[in-house]
């Protein structure tokens, strides 16, 4: 198999899920939304006017049979009509965008915090896991992991605002309320990457090929360096899509910890308010935004690992 | 080609990986197990049957510090016994993430074993949807579900289970294949012996570590899930003395009261250690013994 | 390059490499360790190909990881020297060792599918290892590497620097493992078992390759299949439970073994003339690794077992070049009628 039809299907099978995913959720909510009770009563609220209702009613088209109102969602999902949302009486797309770049910026904080935590702690714990340091560090590792990410949260929230007041913990007011989200997101993350990178590590040491390089007369820093951890982070690119989603989870409570302006708290105060058409519209975006994550992370892989080029012989 | 190379790096999650901690199985297990031995014995104590102090307040004893005569971890804004209400929350906490792992472990379970045994559409089928719900972040599915259905325990053991099957699912689905490939199970085909027969005799023996692990570890997910939701405003109702309910409560009293979040907290992490200690046990116990096979 | 004409009985310089007396063993935590080597003597001089023959389990791999410096830990080298041009290596540091790998002892592994980095390509594992032993640049590197790859006779050598492990051939990838060995001309190449993950047909070709390079420096062979060291070896020595049981020139220890071990080997070799020889397995499993030994190691498979085998025997020199280790060797005549 050629690369590029690696890459050709590969990208088939992920705008299939993305399909798949867009219709299922939106039809879950269509109906979650019926079964809940009338939404023009919840649009307008528990003590509306009959009259008021029986306007959102007509506006919104509930007045209609079942199935055509599902139609016509559908329809107004394809050409990505979300509709106002209920409460700003602004586009709902138009209100989850001027928030993509914060949740954004958040999250590369994050992978990029998780990067420089989990690869040389992963690389060292993994190049030698029986040693009695390491043991030690495993085990802190482990609890570590035990540790939610919005206690993580609280607890840099405790230490940095509450005792020492060093930060902020309020909002986006420039690169120093910057710390602790992404340290808190990112808390989500290093426990599990250090496991993954500290496994693939050790895994990675015991092939026969660093036996080959130590006949060459490689030091134990080389074997790790240029022929350990090379494989090692290789299996660990297969694993970003995932953790992205995860990511995806850890920024809705962020965000609302640290009332960042981001898409997770939006969704979660819309959710809160019933607010639906931004909800839909929240989900969707990160619906594409998950499946940009995971296409590109399938041809980064296809372009990187060696072992899927071509034969030639 | 790229199926089998997807579903083979993709197969098994970081946490089933070897992972080579210098701890060992045993050791990791019994720590486990002790612990949940004492989260058991309290949830049918006192979860089951709080004291008075946990759930009616009494207003001259407010924020009083952990260690005060008859209250160990102090008390909260309503003078409330905080050690009685982490107790009387383990019913909710622990409660729904019993449920919530038994519903996505058993449908994960039997879809991925029909997924396993069954080439054509349905193994299609399975795993279009298992890889779907699984790249989505389903605390986004999950807080939307949880709006409409409403709050409570069993709306949010289903929603949490219902979120969290398609994990279970494919790493049942990828050891049920690698199982089938071993010389054993292809020499009971080649015999004649049934599919049935094979499952029974075979491969869920084979597949049981596996269980009991995903079990352990699924179950520390959805405690962290159902706390998670909770303190976002979105699980259990706002009265109820959960975990997550409590930590959510605590956000407003961090400055003069920071016992109120440390009591949740250090009961989440507890579990969540003592649940991941007996599913890394079993984990490891299962790869000796496996190479002692060898 | 050395002189591959000149015969081998012509060299009388001292030996390249040399071990004495080598005991690798592997500790215990409930007793004294176990010895996977017990007391072994070697040598090999420039230009000579020395076949250590044993079954799995006999410590032929570990006496070559030793050679290298790489015994597995928790195993060591309990006591006995190894010296190449006279240089004792056993006391080197791991430091020092680093030096020595890949710059005078090259090493070539048997299975050429897991022993290549998958992600390194073939120019950047030869290019690391010349530029780690030579103070060459890049392209210089590039050239010595290319230079090693035609020297191991891999056709459009330039273009394979290009290449990974997995786009080569079985045949192709072992070429590489040897390339990788000699590609700083290293004075001694152990090859461990380098033809017995092949396809036959290919074993023949690294065969032809191995005799050609490993005869420019010193090379020890380690097999478990008296033919494949028939074919290119010099001299043999076989091991049996940690110990050389018989040593001396290929076609003298072919013609006449000496150890009721050793003739049991062969007995076992399919040969393609002799026709209606029977194959005569040797009767029973090889012993486990002991901590001391009392009796002959063979003892319990040998048909000649007698009661003086109870105390095990000394190598002995039985002729020039010719030792043995055995109460009661084998007669000195042919053994069989097909033998030259």
């Amino acid at each position: 198999m050629t690369r590029s039809s690696a890459i050709r299907d590969a990208m088939l099978k992920r705008v299939t899920e993305l399909a798949v995913l867009l219709f299922a959720i939106t039809t879950l909510l269509f109906f979650l939304l019926r079964l809940g009770g009338d939404p023009a009563m919840i649009m307008a609220g528990d003590e509306a006017d009959p009259e008021v209702v029986a306007l959102i009613r007509a506006r919104y088209g509930l007045d209609q049979p079942l199935i055509v109102q599902y139609l016509r969602y559908l329809g107004a999902m394809l050409t990505l009509d979300f509709g106002e949302s209920l409460r700003a009486s602004r586009s709902a797309l138009g209100l989850v965008l001027e928030r993509l770049w914060s949740t954004l910026l958040l999250a590369l904080l994050a992978l990029l915090i998780t990067a420089v935590l989990s690869i040389p702690l992963g690389a060292w714990l993994g190049y030698r896991p029986d040693s009695g340091d390491r043991k030690a560090v495993n085990a802190v590792v482990f609890v570590l992991q035990g540790i939610p990410g919005y206690i993580a949260g609280l607890l840099l929230i405790q230490l940095f605002v509450v005792e020492l007041r060093w930060l902020t913990s309020i909002g986006n007011q420039g690169i120093s309320s910057w710390i602790l989200p992404s340290l808190t997101l990112a808390s989500f993350l290093v426990p599990k990457m250090v496991r993954v990178i500290s496994a693939n590590v050790s895994e990675a040491m015991r092939e026969d090929y660093i036996r080959t390089a130590r006949a060459t007369g490689a030091s134990g820093p080389e074997l790790l360096l240029r022929h350990a951890l090379p494989n090692a982070l290789l299996g660990a690119t297969a694993l970003i899509g995932t953790q992205f989603a995860f990511l995806m989870s850890g920024s809705l409570i962020t965000e609302v910890i640290f009332a960042w302006p981001g898409f997770g708290a939006l969704l979660v105060a819309s959710v809160t308010r019933l607010d639906f058409p931004v909800v839909q519209a929240a989900v969707f975006v990160i619906a594409v935004l998950v499946f940009l994550v995971n296409a590109g992370t399938d041809i980064l892989f296809n372009l990187i690992d060696p072992r899927l080029r071509r034969q030639t012989t | 080609m790229s199926d089998t190379t997807t579903s083979s790096r993709l197969s098994l999650l970081p946490r089933l990986r070897l992972w080579r901690s210098g701890l060992r199985g045993d050791a990791m297990l019994f720590a486990g197990l002790a612990m949940v031995g004492v989260l058991a014995v309290l949830a049918l104590t006192v979860g089951l049957n709080p004291p008075r102090e946990a759930t009616t307040g009494n207003l001259r004893m407010r924020f009083r510090p952990p260690g005060t005569e008859g209250y160990l971890f102090g008390t909260d804004q309503l003078g409330r016994s905080v050690a009685g209400r982490v107790g009387a929350g383990m019913i909710w906490s622990l409660g729904i993430a019993l449920v919530a792992a038994t519903i996505a472990l058993s449908i994960g379970t039997v879809l991925g074993l029909v997924a396993a045994w069954t080439p054509g559409w349905p193994r299609r089928v399975i795993r279009t949807v298992v890889d779907t719900v699984i790249a989505f972040p389903s605390l986004v599915i999950a807080v939307t579900v949880i709006a409409l259905l409403g709050r409570g325990f069993w709306p949010l053991a289903i929603t949490l289970g219902l979120a969290t099957w398609p994990i279970a699912a494919r790493v049942v689905y990828a050891e049920a294949m690698s199982i089938a490939r071993r010389d054993y199970v292809v020499a009971a085909q080649l015999a004649g012996v049934g599919p049935v027969t094979i499952l029974a005799t075979h491969v869920l023996p084979a597949l049981r570590p596996t269980l009991m692990t995903m079990f352990a570890f699924t179950f520390a997910d959805m405690l962290v899930a159902e706390s998670a939701l909770s303190f976002l405003g979105l699980g259990v109702p706002i009265t109820a003395p959960s975990w997550g309910n409590m930590l959510s409560e605590s956000r407003e009293y961090l400055v003069e009261a920071p016992w109120l979040m440390l009591a949740p907290a250090g009961a989440i992490v507890f579990a969540v250690v003592a649940l991941n200690l007996i599913g890394d046990g079993i984990a490891a116990n299962a790869r000796k013994r496996g190479r002692a096979a060898m | 390059m050395a002189d591959t004409n000149t015969p081998p009985d012509a060299r009388t310089e001292a030996p390249l490499l040399e071990i004495r007396g080598l005991r690798i063993g592997f500790p215990r935590p409930d007793g004294p360790p176990l010895v996977v080597v017990d007391g072994v003597d070697l040598s090999i001089r420039q230009g000579e190909i020395l076949g250590l023959v044993g079954e799995s389990g006999s410590g032929k791999s570990m006496l070559a990881l030793a050679a290298m410096g790489l015994v597995p830990a928790p195993g060591y080298v309990m006591a006995g020297d190894i010296r190449l041009d006279g240089r004792d290596l056993v006391t080197l540091s791991e430091r020092e060792w680093q030096k020595v790998r890949g710059r005078t002892l090259g090493m070539v592994f048997q299975d050429p599918m897991t022993g290549l980095n998958p992600v390194r390509s073939v120019g950047a594992l030869l290019g690391e290892s010349v530029r780690r032993h030579q103070k060459v640049g890049p392209e210089e590197a590039a050239a010595i590497s290319e230079a090693a790859l035609k020297a191991v006779g891999i056709p459009a050598a330039r273009e394979r620097l290009a290449a990974f492990p997995h786009q080569l051939s079985g045949g192709l990838r072992q070429r590489v493992m040897i390339a990788l060995a000699l590609v700083n001309r290293p004075r001694v190449i152990i090859a461990d078992e380098p033809t017995t993950a092949l396809d036959a047909t290919i074993q023949a070709q690294i065969l032809d390759l191995l005799r050609d390079r490993l005869h420019e420096a010193g090379g020890l062979m380690i097999t478990h299949d008296l033919g494949v060291a028939a074919e290119i070896c010099d001299r043999i020595a076989v091991i049996y439970h940690g110990r050389i049981v018989e040593t001396g020139r290929t076609r003298d220890v072919l013609a006449a073994p000496r150890h009721p071990y050793t003739a049991g080997l062969l007995a076992a070799v399919p040969r393609f003339h002799g026709r209606g020889t029977r194959l005569i397995p040797i009767r029973g499993a090889p012993p486990g690794p002991v901590s001391e030994r009392v009796e002959c190691s063979f003892r319990p498979r040998c048909a000649k077992a007698a009661p003086e085998c109870a105390a095990a025997p000394a190598l002995e020199a039985i002729a020039p070049g010719r030792s043995v280790a055995c109460h009661h060797p084998v007669a000195a005549a042919p053994a069989r009628e097909d033998a030259q």
